[in-house]
């Protein structure tokens, strides 16, 4: 302790007393096994969010999956129904009547 | 001082300490002997079991790359002619395959193949790898996974899909079991549309499944890049139907239509019959797989009077010919031993060029290669010269670079070829064309005397979907002057007015065209079939400003005799509807 905080602190009790407190070698085990437990548990619980959380995701990646091959197999039906074989059997293009000749207005 | 151990004690722990060492030595070299084993196999021969370990640990697995789409544009935006569709697969590792009995059974039910042939392919002890099944639907692939039976696989793969089906199956070609493309663009474009492969190496735990790991090393794929075409869809479904219509008139077996843009080469519609679908490729029996080729590029023939117009360019390019230079033709003309006529025999007297032209006279062709060899009376080495190079001028006897597989180079005589074959050349006998030349070469006509690379891709599909347009590096080269090419024009339009393309006049509109009615030589090359020939129609319009032109040919035509029945009215057809389609007024 330097000079100016002893003056400072002249009125106070310098000497500090030993604690009567003290851990055995076997309390001194025992507090670390807690801790290691402890922070075992804080690990597990880590690994099990974590693990939860890698299954949401897998679970929305699956579907997002699902999805884009729906969003494909509707693109390849569109096609298909508006292909030319299709539209010419359909029944609004059965209805249909020829055209006729065209008349263009004068320029 | 005692001393302080007796004899008889210091014996006593000499043995003891005898003992001692033995026993240590009995726990300390089993030690010895494991840890000098533990250092042979982790230290000496630690990079081998490495390599074995991860063999057994992780595995390499191939991310394919997706095959970029194929696109024609449509009246509304662009329209998709070759998609992807990922289904899934059956495949069996006999080798995993535990009951084969019973997975023969119960795979037999769910997915319908043959039980004892199941049977045989669990049971093979040749491959690894054995697909059993293609194209399985969502249903069906999840009754095979509720089977739960070792060894037997389904897997993604991605399957071509052509909407258009036959309508396109020329122009597009295939993907074949391999993931190549086959024919047509499919096989023109394959590097660019396959793309390229990923890989995953990754860890897997006992299933073979990939675990997350650091370890893991991930090159992603590169999926290819698609290709938007210069087909008009509608106008492919018009010539399709024209071609068929005409196919079925005629009772021909084959034929082909083709329309482009003369100006720039872009080519808007081209089809054939026999035609195939490319969804069902492997449907088509060995004896049919000719028509798995586009005969429009890849069939040459002879165009027969058709190629009399490019005869006649040549000739007022020349300079020797004019429009106005009359001959007169007696019906036939002879050339050493042989004996040139006109058909059914037919002469008209004195003819100017465009009623050679008109009338399609031989006789007439065969004056202007004589005419510009400098003598009316002969064929010489210096008219030769002039048609082989003005021939060569108009791409015949070369490809046209159109990006199409298989497209045929046709054959042309050299000078060195006897005067009957040059005078038979100038109204389109002996020599080997493609329709898509004949095509490329009219346009030359139509547009001027440009000679332009017929193309059919447009436009590339980026990555990010985004359109890049493609730079064709054409070969538009003047090929004869815009005089000479009017003049031409002019002589085909007589054609189409009072000619053999009469059925294709549409009042109000300025057509020019020429027919061609061309034999067809012997497989043994020893002259012509008999009652065989190749009818077609090449011509362009409007031809103030041409919008198109088209060339329909019929081959062999049972019902109907010349090209003016059997291939004119199917240009007439799809005429018709272009004139409407592009909105093209009348201007007469």
């Amino acid at each position: 302790m330097r000079p100016t905080t002893l003056r400072m602190q002249r009125n106070q009790n310098l000497t500090r007393m030993e604690t009567r407190v003290q851990a055995g070698p076997i309390s001194v085990s025992f507090m670390l096994v807690v801790l290691v437990a402890l922070l075992s548990l804080l690990y597990l619980n880590q690994v099990a969010k974590a693990t939860s959380l890698n299954y949401r995701v897998a679970t929305l990646e699956t579907k997002r999956a699902e999805l884009v091959a729906k969003k494909e197999q509707s693109r390849i039906d569109a096609a298909r129904l508006k292909s030319i074989a299709e539209a010419r059997q359909s029944q609004v293009a059965q209805a249909y009547v020829p055209v006729s000749n065209v008349s263009y207005s004068q320029r | 001082m005692q001393p302080r151990h007796t004899p008889s004690q210091r014996h006593v722990f000499g043995q003891g300490q005898g003992r001692l060492y033995g026993l240590v030595a009995i726990l300390i070299i089993p030690i010895l002997v494991i840890a000098g084993r533990l250092v042979q196999l982790q230290v000496v021969h630690a990079k081998d079991y490495q390599a074995r370990a991860t063999a057994q640990q992780s595995r390499k697995f191939e991310l394919p790359a997706r095959r970029g789409e194929i696109y024609v544009s449509d009246t509304d935006g662009l329209y998709p002619v070759a998609l992807n569709d990922r289904q899934k697969f059956l495949y069996t590792d006999p080798k995993l395959v535990l009951d084969t009995e019973k997975s023969a059974r119960e795979l037999s039910r769910v997915t319908q193949i043959d039980e004892s042939k199941l049977r045989g392919q669990l049971n093979s002890d040749t491959s690894r790898y054995i697909e059993l099944k293609q194209k399985i639907g969502p249903e069906e692939a999840s009754a095979i996974t509720k089977l739960k039976l070792p060894g037997i696989i389904l897997k993604d793969r991605d399957y071509r899909y052509y909407p258009e089906g036959a309508l396109f199956g020329h122009l597009l070609g295939y993907v074949n079991a391999d993931t190549k493309g086959q024919y047509g663009v499919e096989e023109y474009f394959n590097d660019q549309l396959s793309g390229k492969s990923g890989q995953l190496k990754a860890v897997t735990d006992n299933q073979g499944v990939p675990i997350a790991s650091q370890d893991n090393v991930l090159t992603e794929a590169q999926n290819g890049r698609g290709v938007v075409l210069t087909i008009d869809r509608y106008l492919q479904g018009v010539a399709s139907k024209a071609l068929k219509s005409a196919i079925d008139a005629n009772k021909s077996p084959s034929g082909s239509i083709i329309i482009m843009d003369p100006s720039s080469g872009a080519i808007k519609a081209m089809v054939n019959y026999p035609d195939y679908d490319p969804n069902a490729y492997g449907a088509v029996k060995a004896e049919n797989y000719s028509s798995f080729v586009n005969s429009a590029i890849s069939n040459q023939f002879e165009p027969g009077s058709g190629f009399k117009a490019i005869t006649m360019a040549i000739g007022l390019e020349s300079g020797k010919i004019r429009a106005d230079t009359t001959f007169n033709d007696t019906g036939s003309t002879t050339i050493g031993e042989y004996t040139i006529f006109n058909a059914e025999k037919k002469s008209f007297g004195q003819v100017d060029m465009s009623l050679v032209i008109k009338n399609s006279i031989n006789t007439g062709m065969v004056f202007i290669l004589r005419t510009m060899g400098g003598d009316p009376n002969k064929i010489t080495k210096a008219g030769k010269e002039l048609l082989y190079q003005g021939i060569g001028k108009f791409g015949f006897g070369k490809r046209t670079g159109v990006e199409l597989a298989g497209e045929a180079s046709g054959r042309v005589k050299d000078t060195r070829a006897a005067d009957i074959d040059y005078a038979n050349m100038t109204f389109g006998q002996g020599i080997a064309t493609t329709s898509l030349q004949m095509v490329s070469a009219v346009a030359a006509i139509a547009n001027g005397g440009t000679l332009v690379t017929p193309y059919v891709a447009d436009k590339e599909v980026q990555a990010d979907g985004s359109l890049k347009p493609i730079i064709h590096t054409p070969r538009a080269e003047k090929i004869i002057s815009q005089t000479n090419a009017k003049e031409v024009a002019q002589m085909m339009i007589k054609v189409v007015e009072g000619g053999s393309g009469y059925l294709t006049r549409i009042p109000g509109y300025k057509i020019a065209g020429k027919t061609g009615t061309a034999q067809v030589p012997r497989a043994d090359g020893k002259g012509y079939e008999d009652n065989k020939n190749i009818g077609s129609f090449v011509g362009f319009a409007p031809v103030e400003n041409p919008k198109f032109v088209m060339l329909v040919r019929i081959d062999y035509p049972q019902t109907n005799t010349f090209a003016e029945r059997s291939a004119v009215p199917a240009f007439a057809e799809v005429t018709k509807e272009l004139f409407r389609y592009y909105q093209i007024p009348p201007t007469q």
